[in-house]
């Protein structure tokens, strides 16, 4: 066995997660996690195993079959090449309805708006992702199954 | 904390009550999961991205109800209860609430 011994940071944060910090010195240890990006992942780590810890139950016998499904070949190939497939048609569905508009007799109006309106959501899809992708390290509820 | 969803802790009595103390939270799936829901829904059986999402909002809102109760003092939350509605398609609101309390071990 070769366990090291947790450090101060690390048994602050467990004390945090149970709840066993009172008083000043948990104000304190909050302005540290406000401050700290890895301590704060450090509190979610923790929370995030607790939260696992809950869910001791046995795996029923469909969790075997679905866990046979998720390994298999044909399955992933299946719903790979149906997300490949579904993207691949939007995104020339969208490409060809721009050369559409594009070539049509419209306006500069729409010709100009409707690319806006896409290219703007665009970015709001973008910043909501982004968002999420960074919030995600910190979210301790991510693995429960049921 | 002691979680309960009865009025009272057996073996203890209680000492003071603090209030109410909730905790709530709207979570929703990514649109690929929805999509993948959707799929199931044409075929039938458990949808197991929509029971992960409630199970996620359930246990985020736990979490926060025992941490007020924490706040507030409290040993325990009795009457403990869940509630849930939809706010939008493909999320889930889930809201727990009960009475925080302080116990006392019971008299024999």
């Amino acid at each position: 066995m070769n366990e090291r011994e947790p450090s101060a940071d690390e048994l602050l944060a467990m004390a945090y997660a149970d709840g066993e910090l009172l008083g000043t010195e948990r104000a304190h240890f909050e302005q540290r996690l406000a401050a700290e990006p890895a301590l704060a992942r450090e509190v979610a780590q923790l929370k995030r195993l607790e939260v696992l810890a809950r869910h001791a139950a046995p795996p029923e016998p469909m969790d075997h079959e679905w866990e046979r499904l998720a390994r298999s070949g044909g399955q992933r190939g299946l719903w790979s090449a149906g997300w490949l497939f579904f993207g691949a048609g939007v995104l020339g569905l969208a490409a060809w309805g721009l050369d559409c508009l594009e070539c049509s007799q419209a306006s500069w109006v729409p010709k100009l708006l409707i690319p806006l309106a896409i290219l703007g959501a665009a970015l709001l899809v973008g910043a909501a992702v982004r968002a999420r992708v960074r919030t995600l390290r910190y979210d301790p509820y991510r693995d429960v199954k049921r | 904390m002691i979680l309960t969803t009865t009025e009272s802790v057996p073996g203890r009595e209680i000492r003071e009550t603090i209030g109410l103390v909730r905790g709530s939270t709207v979570r929703a799936a990514h649109a690929g999961t929805d999509v993948q829901a959707w799929l199931k829904n044409l075929v039938g059986g458990e949808i197991e991205e929509y029971t992960k999402l409630l199970a996620e909002a359930r246990e985020q809102a736990l979490d926060r109800l025992e941490a007020e109760a924490h706040a507030r003092g409290a040993d325990a939350v009795v009457g403990l209860h869940f509630s849930s509605c939809e706010i939008a398609s493909g999320a889930a609101e889930f809201l727990a609430y009960g009475t925080a309390v302080k116990l006392v071990p019971r008299k024999s």
